[in-house]
């Protein structure tokens, strides 16, 4: 009963599994495929040779010893077991056709022995021609057609070796894949990703393990989080829906508990109350670790009781499922992309193609603001070609540039356009941008994540279909009411009003110009139905592939991925997968295959000086400033910088690390003291709290600080409250005024661990927009190259600082000589 | 629409693999031909005759669809630039009834030539 209202799961499969597919190589055409006719097999073969001497049929047949088959029931001679028209002997060996001497007539007759039956001439048959049914080791191609050149090219490239292997595997286990060939064992290593694929059931072979590996260990972290001897805090939303309080403390482990997660409350029960137990969604997650729960069922809730509750999280498999259904279509579903994109994402040389359209007179778009010359040229370039990278270095504009380039799709009339990315974050930024073209903007949310909050709210389906005011509605609104009242409605009125809501969302949806989700969100039964020609994916390069793969597989024809390789990719937190390669984005192996990316080259975020280094060391010196350093002063707020006009410092620390009460991470406190120094010098000259981010790689120091500054900020606590302190990956995407960097690490033996990514460094040095305090130890840090070049810089501009604040001096530390990059 | 130009490598086929495959193919057509013969049963009775209902009218091929009957240019262009397809009618049976089922042959299948050159023949008579 706790699944009530859940519509997940139903669609799945759907169209993965085409019987008749050639179990070889999965070619599906009915005028192409014949079914083997042994009572033990039964399995369907197509007629085209592939890569061996004899079509897949006659293969099988000969391998397997099969001597019997039957033809599709949309082939012309329709459901038909090939047999000799006189005896009735089935063996396709022995067959052939003949014709009648006067008329078109013709018939299926053996060799052996009808042929030689004289009497057969007397009747009015020529059996002069015998045409046998197998020729040059291949079905006669009149009977059973070859697949076309490009049916073939789409088709699993299967090898006479593979062919021998699987009819091998038949004989003792007949519902055998080719896949079970290429599983590993318990404790092999995964495969690891290829740059290039042969088809698309390779790539399936590669990537669905990974896949299942990362959903195995998701659901070990997750299951593994029950906490007990919670306290709740009662309370009931404006849908009448009972939402629980709660602090949910994290542990050092990388779980992020995120709005939409699934949680079950236990309560064990007294003598008062019976044992009792909900399932709820996460709602809202507050700095200070409290979740709000919203429970699914409100009937006998203990909201007299606040002690001794259990929680437990509830994993769900959706996402992984959504991702493993994609492949399936990738490989059996010819329709699912074009034939240049399919060729393309395997990596197979293609002809370059051109997009035919008709391209704007300008390249902006109504309600955004003018693009620069870079932005103007992606546009542009995009447009014209099926498959483009845009990359977006940070604060370069690529929500502007994205919605520019979706705008003129949708004018193109071609249909819907698609729009995802993997966080939520960002879809609800591109949704807002792209309807502030003017065009009609559908953000589709999770079922579940219906009750969060969202900044788009009125472009969300759910609240359009509340909203939509038109007498048809009524009933619809009459049942919504009743249940906003009651909370539930009977179950007859449940149908219907599940019915009505289906069919409004139906409408909403297909007039829609734009339909906005996240890519797993692409998934959702309720697109089932939606084809997408045109699909823009942002972020994308935070996205595995199979991720990425869910809102391409609807159809695209034009693809268009935009992100920044030279930023953080996806988290992956199977350790297995990500060594096989599960964290390279499809984006990354699109730049490898010499897909050039398209950069945008003006940055608006960052004082010109706190970009020079990121410009220099990862985008080649490519980025320029589309703001002044006059634009990036701050008036009043008077910090010591050492250098005027150079918001930046590197505070020389010198505080040993510590490995973390769990054991799984590191802190460092006299790192985490200067910090609170910083930010209480902040706070005092004008800055208010939500200007600041403090970023850290780890989440020992990321809870040290949080700790200490409430305990012994010298200001109001609630100012530090405010203040945002987070992983280094979580800030990706966004932006603060100042930024405060610890590093935590300063061993003179050991490595500098996450430290170590210069795709990390990159995010961390361009999220401050007025100014950046590094805190670190340059003799552990000078030993790896990138960091060697970061010290050398504020070295040279004399932000290389050590000392009170109040009296910062230049640092003469020594750097050491770097070590070639490891990883 | 989809055309798609792909560079591919051409496939090639094994030698020893199809060496291999081949001696498979020939046992397998020989072990048929050879228990077809060693069978010691009588030669089959004759179930040959062609229903003299085919060519009244019109006929329906097995999708209902109307396939017209023969005549001189009822062909269907197989798209490939003036080689033309021709209509036969197969016999088959389902159990013991007689099917008839219509379906397009190549022009060149020596089924094809020897009724059209029975029937030249015969006009020249
Ligand atoms: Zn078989
Ligand atoms: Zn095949
Ligand atoms: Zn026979």
């Amino acid at each position: 009963e706790e699944n009530a209202g859940e519509e997940e799961g139903f669609e799945y499969g759907k169209g993965g599994f085409i019987e008749h597919a050639c179990k070889y190589c999965g070619v599906a055409n009915p005028a192409c495929v014949v079914r083997c006719n042994m009572p033990s097999c039964r399995k369907w073969f197509c007629n085209s040779r592939g890569n061996t001497s004899g079509s897949h049929i006659v293969n099988h047949l000969v391998r397997a010893k099969h001597k019997e088959v039957c033809l599709h029931k949309d082939s012309p001679l329709g459901e038909t077991i090939l047999e000799c028209y006189n005896c009735g002997c089935r063996n396709v060996f022995l067959l052939g056709f003949i014709s009648a001497k006067t008329e078109s007539v013709v018939v299926l007759l053996c060799r052996e022995p009808c042929l030689s039956v004289n009497a057969l001439k007397d009747m009015n048959w020529d059996l002069s021609q015998w045409c046998p049914l197998i020729d040059d080791r291949c079905f006669l191609q009149w009977l059973v057609k070859v697949p076309s050149e490009q049916e073939q090219l789409r088709a699993r490239q299967i090898s006479a070796q593979q062919i021998n292997k699987v009819e091998e595997l038949w004989k003792t286990n007949p519902d055998a894949t080719l896949e079970d060939l290429e599983k590993p064992g318990v404790d092999d290593e995964p495969q690891s990703v290829a740059l290039k694929y042969e088809d698309a059931y390779q790539y399936q072979n590669v990537f669905a393990p990974l896949i299942k590996l990362e959903a195995d260990y998701d659901k070990m972290m997750k299951e593994s989080q029950s906490k007990d001897n919670l306290t709740v805090r009662w309370d009931v939303g404006l849908n009448k829906k009972r939402v629980a309080y709660f602090v949910f403390p994290k542990e050092d482990n990388e779980l992020r508990l995120v709005p939409g997660d699934e949680l079950r409350l236990r309560y064990s029960g007294d003598a008062a109350h019976p044992t009792w137990q909900s399932v709820g969604h996460v709602i809202k997650l507050t700095a200070q670790e409290e979740v709000a729960l919203e429970l699914r069922a409100s009937q006998g809730v203990p909201v007299d009781v606040s002690h001794g509750f259990s929680v437990d999280f509830v994993w769900k498999s959706t996402s992984f499922d959504r991702m493993q259904n994609a492949m399936k279509s990738f490989a059996v579903d010819e329709t699912s992309v074009s034939g240049y994109i399919y060729h393309h994402l395997l990596g197979h040389e293609v002809e370059m193609q051109m997009v035919r359209n008709t391209l704007p007179r300008r390249f902006g778009a109504p309600g955004l603001p003018e693009l620069n010359a870079s932005q103007v040229f992606a546009v542009k370039s995009v447009l014209q070609k099926p498959i483009s990278l845009i990359q977006g270095p940070p604060g370069t504009g690529k929500t502007v540039t994205s919605a520019a380039i979706v705008y003129h799709m949708a004018k193109q009339g071609q249909g819907q356009v698609l729009v995802c990315a993997p966080s939520n974050v960002a879809v609800d930024q591109l949704a807002e941008k792209i309807s502030a073209t003017g065009l009609k903007v559908v953000r589709l949310c999770a079922k579940s994540r219906e009750a969060v909050s969202s900044p788009v709210e009125h472009l969300t389906l759910h609240y359009q279909v509340r909203h939509l005011d038109t007498s048809e509605k009524s009933e619809l609104h009459k049942l919504q009411q009743l249940k906003d009242e009651q909370g539930e409605l009977s179950s007859s009125d449940e149908k219907k009003y599940k019915s009505l809501k289906r069919a409004t969302e139906r409408e909403i949806t297909q007039s829609a110009d734009v339909i906005c989700c996240t890519c797993v969100g692409a998934g959702d039964p309720r697109l089932a139905n939606f084809r997408f020609r045109q699909v823009l994916i942002d972020e994308s390069t935070q996205s595995t592939e199979p991720e990425c793969l869910i809102p391409l597989v609807m159809g695209a024809k034009q693809i268009v991925l935009v992100g920044d390789h030279c930023q953080l990719g996806p988290v992956i937190m199977c350790k297995k997968a990500a060594r096989a390669g599960l964290a390279q984005s499809l984006f990354e192996r699109l730049v490898l295959l010499g897909v050039k990316p398209i950069r945008l080259q003006v940055q608006y975020r960052m004082h010109p000086a706190l970009s020079e280094f990121p410009s220099n060391s990862f985008y080649e010196g490519t980025l320029q400033n589309g703001v002044t350093i006059n634009e990036r002063q701050s008036p009043g707020i008077d910090f010591p910088w050492p250098v005027p006009n150079r918001p930046m410092f590197f505070y020389v620390q010198m505080g040993q690390e510590e490995i973390s009460a769990s054991g799984t991470s590191y802190l460092n406190r006299t790192e985490a003291a200067n910090v609170e120094k910083i930010v209480t010098t902040f706070l005092k000259s004008g800055v208010i709290p939500s200007q600041i981010g403090v970023i850290t790689p780890y989440e020992g120091q990321r809870a040290y600080i949080v700790n200490y500054m409430s305990r012994n900020g010298s200001l109001r606590q609630q100012l530090y409250k405010e203040l945002e302190v987070a992983s280094v990956d979580s800030f990706q995407g966004r932006e603060k005024d100042y930024i405060i960097l610890s590093c935590v690490r300063s061993n003179e033996h050991q490595g500098i661990g996450f430290l170590n990514d210069p795709r990390r460094l990159n995010v961390a040095l361009t999220r401050a927009r007025y100014g950046v305090v590094i805190l670190g130890n340059p003799k552990v840090l000078s030993k790896q190259l990138l960091w060697n070049g970061l010290l050398t810089h504020y070295k040279e501009h004399e932000c290389l600082v050590e000392g009170p604040l109040n009296n910062l001096k230049q640092s003469m530390v020594q750097f050491q000589k770097p070590k070639k990059m490891y990883n | 629409d989809d055309e798609v130009h792909v560079r591919q490598k051409v496939a090639e086929v094994d030698p020893l693999e199809a060496a291999d495959f081949d001696r498979e193919f020939r046992a397998l057509m020989q072990e048929s031909l050879d228990s077809r013969k060693l069978e010691l049963r009588a030669r089959p009775t004759l179930n040959m005759m062609i229903p003299m209902n085919i060519f009244e009218g019109s006929m329906k091929d097995h999708h209902g669809r109307e396939v017209e009957a023969e005549s001189g240019d009822d062909t269907m262009d197989d798209g490939e630039g003036g080689r033309k397809d021709v209509p036969v009618t197969v016999l088959v049976k389902r159990g013991n009834k007689q099917q008839t089922r219509h379906m397009y042959i190549p022009r060149d299948c020596s089924l094809v030539h020897s009724t059209k050159e029975k029937e030249a023949a015969e006009l020249e008579e």
